[in-house]
């Protein structure tokens, strides 16, 4: 089945197209990026005027015509209303002209998925962090088969912090890199580390870092919030895998392009001798394609809308996902 | 006897690495002591050194690896209601850290414990349990906790605000 999938939730307009759940395109447009960070209504507007284009790069790729094209997937959400709002109407308006079904995607789940998918895991526990989410999750069995999430941040994601941290200390944030670009090179600056079980929270880790500014090398401060912040979640991921037994271990999201992130986790993989692995970064980082591979599942599953059924959903927690 | 010592986690900085380990450990041994005050069903506490704690082994099965029934939880819910009680918080409190023992229950791994008096951490304990096992045996552990801890009422209360604080939580579900 030919999907075309559409990714808006947040700074990023994505476009892929899969068939045969095997990707064969997947193009972006990105918010240009400032030191005020995203408002959702001109984040929007960029995406309204992306979006003919993008369409049209993703079928040109994957070398088909959109008359070819037999169901369409887009994020119901989570993410920013307004830009959410802009990847449902491209996917009504698309599906109305095509006379094709819709898929309504979980961004969440999308992004564990096509890492399964490309890094051919059975039943990973995934490490899922962003700039909005960090979770820790694992599938659930049957029936209402789903993501149960078993660690999250109390508080702002992962690559959140990293950007207001950038802006607080007046480095210009490009989208989370600023920081680990930073950070080698840096010495180690005690900062308060936050983990409770399989839980851990940025806030207080953010605020002191920033404070510390006065005093400290922004050198060694990004050096010590990326060191502190990847070690908190590798050590609630590496309690998650004791407790559920994992024999698999993937991370995904935004956050997932660090390579140290990844050299962390790996290490941990390695020590208990379990398989770990990650996506190229373009399936990181917000993208359509993502969002094509599950469609094209729901929808050979006959988990398609019409399009009066469409909507978006800013808070659509990835546990309320059915996973097929 | 036992001896837990903290060994070094390769992926995190050596800095880093040795404050976690030697921090944890001696605020693990002074739980130790602490619980063993409060009556807790608990190893006890026998040395410390920099990264290490000597201490009784308990025998016995992991609640994780047995079938849970719940006429187990009142017990559990009790045994955190005395550590609450002397102010310790366990911070892992989950089955993979209960040994079943002879028709008792022991609490292990203190190593993310506190002292704390805060109805938040506390709330994080019951969280973590909730999570972890099925409705009916978390209706007898909060019973079993409720009937022993001395501000029951205050964390349970604090748990319904912790559950709702998490990431895109749809506020009209309990």
């Amino acid at each position: 089945m030919l999907v075309l999938g559409i990714e808006s939730s947040a700074h990023t307009f994505g476009v892929g197209v899969v068939g045969a759940g095997r990707v064969m395109s997947n193009e972006k447009a990105m918010f240009p990026i400032s030191d005020k960070g995203l408002i959702p209504s001109k984040v929007a507007e960029t995406h309204v005027k992306n979006a003919p284009t993008v369409v049209q790069a993703a079928l040109d790729a994957a070398g088909v015509r959109l008359s070819e094209v037999e169901g369409i997937g887009y994020t119901r959400g989570p993410g920013l209303g307004p830009c959410l709002q802009v990847g449902e109407l491209t996917a009504k308006s698309l599906a109305q002209k095509l006379a094709v079904p819709i898929a309504q995607v979980n961004h969440g789940v999308a992004h564990i998925e096509v890492t399964r998918l490309l890094t051919k895991m059975r039943d990973p526990l995934a490490l899922y962090v962003s700039g909005g989410n960090s979770q820790i999750l694992k599938a659930t069995a049957e029936p209402f088969r789903h993501y149960a999430i078993l660690g999250e941040t109390f508080d702002i994601g992962v690559g959140n912090m990293f950007d207001n941290f950038a802006r607080g200390i007046g480095l210009n944030p490009a989208w989370g890199s600023t920081v680990g670009k930073m950070a080698s090179g840096g010495n180690y600056v005690k900062l308060p580390y936050t983990v409770k079980g399989m839980d851990f929270a940025f806030t207080g880790l953010l605020t002191n870092a920033i404070k510390l500014a006065a005093t400290e090398r922004k050198e060694d401060l990004c050096y010590s919030i990326q060191e502190t912040a990847f070690s908190m979640l590798c050590e609630a991921t590496e309690r998650a895998m004791f407790l559920t037994k994992s024999t698999e271990l993937c991370v995904c999201g935004g956050v997932a392009q660090s390579r140290r992130l990844k050299e962390m986790l790996k290490s941990i993989a390695n020590e208990h001798r379990i398989k770990f692995g990650a996506c190229a970064d373009e399936y990181n980082a917000d993208n359509g394609a993502m969002i094509a591979v599950v469609a094209e599942r729901m929808l050979k599953k006959g988990m398609g809308s019409m399009v009066s059924e469409c909507g978006i959903e800013q808070r659509y927690r990835v546990d309320r996902a059915v996973i097929v | 006897m036992l001896l837990k010592e903290r060994t070094k986690k390769d992926y995190r900085i050596s800095e880093l690495d040795e404050s976690i380990r030697s921090s944890r450990t001696k605020t693990e041994a002074r739980i130790l002591y602490g619980v063993a005050k409060a009556g807790v069903n608990a190893p006890r506490l026998v040395a410390v050194t920099q990264f290490g704690i000597y201490m009784t082994e308990v025998e016995g099965n992991l609640l994780r690896d047995i079938a849970m029934k719940p006429s187990y939880f009142p017990g559990i819910g009790r045994q955190l209601a005395l550590m609450h009680n002397a102010n310790i918080v366990h911070g892992d409190f989950t089955p993979a850290n209960i040994i079943s023992s002879g028709g008792s229950f022991y609490i292990i791994d203190f190593g993310l414990a506190e002292f704390e008096n805060g109805e938040e951490e506390k709330a994080i304990d019951l969280l973590l349990m909730k999570r972890s096992i099925d409705r009916r045996c978390y209706q007898k552990f909060v019973a079993g906790y409720s009937k022993h801890a001395k501000d029951a009422k205050g964390v349970l209360l604090r748990l319904e605000e912790v559950e709702k604080r998490g990431r895109y939580q749809s506020r009209t579900l309990s």
